[in-house]
């Protein structure tokens, strides 16, 4: 009557968000990508039970990636890795997304599979992987170590490897890498084009 | 980790990346077995082993939840024809009666959030829960979200610890939290102890201190002693003025700060000291000087930010207010009609100390209150009963807003308690999840370990130790995955714990223990590599026998075979070990070399390698993770020369190098393939390294 209110509205952003995402329909989501039905009911399961609003966030994503990596610290490249997943800018990706860059990735052909590591070097996005970005990166992948490996990774592991490789990749010396230049490196080496295969998942 | 298990596709998809800058090839994925992995009106929902049936038409009444939706389709079950859901069965309960009577209900007894997210889950908002539980359910989600703030709040404070970066920063968090730091803490006992005497100077400044020379009266201690207590007094607002200005200096919103109710009162308690520097000491104004020096006893209220019970007295009465504003206007209301009839009816009487009706105010206060003085007292009948009825009625309208405002601060002072406790054990709890974090990461890298030896062993065809059931394919690949980072960035996982020996590993160092029973092997160009957990030591190409102090095994390298034996005595070497009998076993390691050395074209015989499982539940001794797939030249390991095995298990590996390798030497073979080995020396010293994997 003669006091303030008590602070309902602060109190209500604290409610877990109504707002949901239900996916597409199964069938349709069989055609489109390359996951039987009963693999897309495998991983719709997981999702639902990890993220039961249908949508997971860039904190929600970090979370579980770093389940993986328990003894470094996997959120630099699980951030990376969600830049990579288009999402409409609400910052989160739905099921359609990460399915569909699953299928992309792991059972796509290998030029979209390079494609995706193409955009998952390319930070900024502008067609070209320079020294630095590449840096970024593995720096993100070396903390996913830890600190108890054999032998230690410490701050110039990184660049001593990107120094290694990024002269090989770079064919035509220009500082900066294309998408050619990555296909024309992936492709020479059998090895790597084997290694792309052996990332698929059984579920 | 199972909740994450069907994110495992994902994360060994986004693992790809790693693939233009491995250093080394990928290891092949693992090779699943078989695995066992699918209108009727009536369907069966099956939640976690409870069945629960019902009309297809009772969940089709809600079409925009799960349940009704078509998207309860990838929860079906062909196998068992039902739907099955991972989840609480005693929460889905009542999800199932909302279905079934409209009205979704809130158990009491059930936890707030596990039913929110279950809600979540199933697609259902809470605000259709039913008027009975309604209320219920917001009260206690009140009560949680304000326990998510004070631990955001708490947690955003423990977090600052670690994110000063400048001198305003760090003066505004001693400011805030005293006892982060000496300083701080000293700063604010000082204060302290400066708000305290500046108050009693003021309380003991109007004590009579004797008589007053040549008049009638007694001094006053603050005329007597003036120059004293202005000294003091100076001394304590230029101690307030100077924290005054370093609060203002280190906040970092300066227009919020000086809006705030302390900094308000900081003002109002040097202002009047400053005021009455101004002010010359002649009668006029003098009045108001001594008014000003009234200011002066709100310094007390500096004392808040020192007490915890004040600051929650002050907070309660902020949330209080409405309680607090009803009862004022009802005493208002009721003493202007006491007051009003009591003058009415005393108004005759002789020399009556009702003059008016404000004058009549301080009696019904008085009597309301219970007060009694006695300085106004009715003397006509009806003024007597008024006065009795008046001071009745006071006792009710007193006593009726008391116990809310009683209850309101015993809720604010125990969420505060709770607020410490909450604190205190959110520290102890997270060193707890520290230490289950690394036990359990140093039993994950032994598991790999397990897990890789046998996937070894499967690749070479050999059998394999049926004690150990086959591991789930989530467990493999996941391993896999692990092994993929290892080999992207050339590194291996080791386990946490400090080498047994307690020293730092220095690299090239021979073992100070060469054991005289293999000084057959000393044989020249022979070049002995050790492995297993004795190799903190890097080996380099010269030759030497490399064993650890206490260490099981040593590796021989002859000219035609290299050969590690397990000591047969243990000297406290691992600990899961010793407790052991050591088997050994005989590992052959697979060879191929897509090297030709200078005099033979291509090795006419292949080894095969296959890592048997000793008891001792470890890792292996040797690995060939390397050797996998299609025909990659891999000697035992293709790790650069400074790899080193670590490994709870004790093996013998045996290679037997193809016969036409020339003479003594041991034909370079480390370098697998040109690209993938980035250590490959130039040289042509011998080298073979062997490495866990």
């Amino acid at each position: 009557m003669f006091g303030g209110k008590k602070k309902e509205e602060e109190l209500d952003e604290f409610n877990i968000h109504v707002a949901r995402h239900r996916p597409e329909e199964l069938a349709k989501l069989a055609k489109t990508t390359k996951f039987t039905r009963k693999e897309i009911q495998l991983i719709y399961r997981g999702f639902k039970q990890e993220c039961p609003t249908g949508m997971v966030d860039e904190d929600s994503f970090k979370n579980i990636f770093s389940q993986f990596f328990p003894q470094g610290d996997a959120s630099q490249y699980a951030h990376y890795v969600f830049n990579t997943i288009k999402h409409n800018h609400t910052g989160k990706i739905s099921f359609e997304d990460f399915l569909g860059i699953l299928s992309k990735v792991s059972r796509g052909s290998v030029q979209e599979k390079l494609q995706w590591i193409f955009g998952l070097y390319d930070l900024n996005g502008d067609g070209l992987i320079t020294k630095n970005e590449m840096l970024d990166v593995v720096t993100s992948i070396y903390e996913m170590l830890g600190r108890s490996t054999e032998p230690q990774v410490d701050e110039h592991s990184a660049k001593e490897h990107v120094e290694k490789i990024f002269h090989q990749i770079d064919a035509n010396k220009d500082g900066v890498v294309t998408i050619d230049e990555l296909v024309e490196w992936c492709s020479r080496d059998e090895q790597i084009l084997q290694s792309l295969d052996t990332l698929d998942t059984v579920l | 980790m199972a909740s994450v298990a069907a994110w495992l596709p994902f994360a060994r998809a986004a693992a790809i990346g790693w693939v233009p800058i491995a250093t080394h090839p990928l290891p092949p994925a693992p090779i699943p077995k078989d695995r066992r992995k699918a209108d009727d009106e009536k369907l069966l929902i099956n939640v976690s082993g409870r069945r629960f049936e019902t009309w297809r038409n009772t969940l089709e009444k809600y079409p925009d939840t799960l349940l009704g939706s078509n998207e309860r389709e990838f929860f079906y079950d062909e196998e068992c024809k039902e739907y099955f859901f991972d989840r609480d069965p005693d929460i889905f309960r009542h999800i199932l009666n909302y279905y079934r009577t409209g009205k979704l209900h809130y158990p009491k007894h059930e936890c707030l959030t596990s039913y929110d997210e279950e809600l979540a889950f199933f697609g259902i908002l809470p605000d259709v829960i039913g008027d009975c539980c309604y209320e219920d359910y917001r009260d206690r989600k009140r009560e949680n979200a304000e326990r998510l703030m004070d631990d955001k709040l708490s947690e955003n404070g423990d977090q600052n610890l670690q994110q000063l970066t400048n001198i305003r920063q760090k003066m505004w968090r001693a400011f805030e939290n005293p006892h982060t730091s000496t300083a701080a803490l000293v700063f604010y006992y000082v204060t302290g102890f400066f708000i305290a005497v500046s108050v009693m100077a003021n309380v003991v400044e109007t004590v009579p201190c004797g008589l007053r020379p040549g008049r009638a009266g007694t001094l006053p201690c603050g005329e007597r002693y003036k120059i004293v207590f202005f000294c003091l007094d100076t001394a304590c607002v230029m101690i307030f003025t100077a924290e005054y200005l370093l609060r203002l200096f280190a906040a970092p919103d300066r227009c919020k700060f000086v809006r705030s109710v302390m900094s308000i009162i900081d003002v109002v308690a040097i202002l009047p000291y400053y005021i009455g520097l101004g002010i010359t000491d002649n009668d006029d104004v003098s009045g108001a000087f001594v008014t000003l020096r009234v200011f002066r006893v709100f310094r007390i209220f500096k004392f808040s930010r020192h007490s915890q019970g004040l600051r929650i007295l002050g907070y309660t009465l902020k949330s209080c207010a409405s309680e607090l504003g009803f009862l004022v206007f009802s005493l208002a209301m009721a003493i202007i009609i006491f007051a009003t009839v009591m003058f009415y009816a005393e108004k005759n009487v002789e020399g009556t100390n009702f003059t008016s009706i404000p004058a009549a105010f301080w009696y019904t206060i008085v009597t309301m209150t219970t007060l009694g003085y006695g300085d106004m007292v009715p003397e006509t009948i009806a003024g007597k009963i008024v006065g009795g009825v008046c001071s009745l009625s006071g006792v009710l309208v007193i006593a009726l807003p008391v116990p809310v405002i009683v209850s309101n601060f015993s809720r604010i002072y125990h969420q505060n308690q709770r607020a410490d406790k909450r604190k205190a054990q959110r520290k102890a709890r997270l060193a707890r999840i520290r230490i289950a974090k690394a036990s359990s990461g140093a039993a994950f890298v032994s598991k790999k370990k397990a897990a890789e030896a046998r996937i070894a062993a499967q690749e070479s065809g050999l059998e394999i130790d049926d004690n150990y059931h086959q591991e789930d394919i989530f467990e493999l690949q996941h391993h896999h995955l692990l092994r993929c980072l290892e080999k992207t960035t050339d590194r291996e996982f080791v386990e946490m714990e400090v080498p047994y020996n307690g020293q730092p590993k220095r690299p090239g160092s021979p073992s100070p223990l060469a054991s005289p029973t293999h000084s057959a092997a000393s044989h020249p160009g022979l070049l002995h590599a050790c492995c297993g957990r004795c190799c903190g030591q890097r080996y380099q190409s010269i030759p030497f026998l490399a064993t650890s102090p206490g260490k099981d095994r040593v590796v021989l390298v002859y000219s035609d075979k290299i050969e590690v034996r397990t000591k047969k005595h243990q000297r406290g070497a691992t600990p899961e070990s010793t407790a052991h009998d050591e088997e050994l076993n005989d590992i052959q390691i697979r060879m191929q070399s897509n090297r030709s050395p200078p005099s033979e074209p291509t090795p006419d015989r292949l080894s095969r390698a296959s890592l048997n499982q000793t008891n001792s539940g470890g890792g292996t001794g040797a690995g060939t993770g390397g050797t996998g797939g299609g025909g990659s030249a891999s000697l035992v390991s293709i790790s650069k020369p400074n790899s080193t095995t670590s490994s709870t298990m004790t093996a013998s590996v045996v290679v037997n190098l193809p016969a036409s390798y020339p003479g003594s030497e041991v034909e370079p073979t480390s370098p697998a393939s040109p690209s993938a080995s980035p250590a490959t020396s130039p040289d042509q010293q011998p080298e073979v390294r062997i490495s866990t994997l």
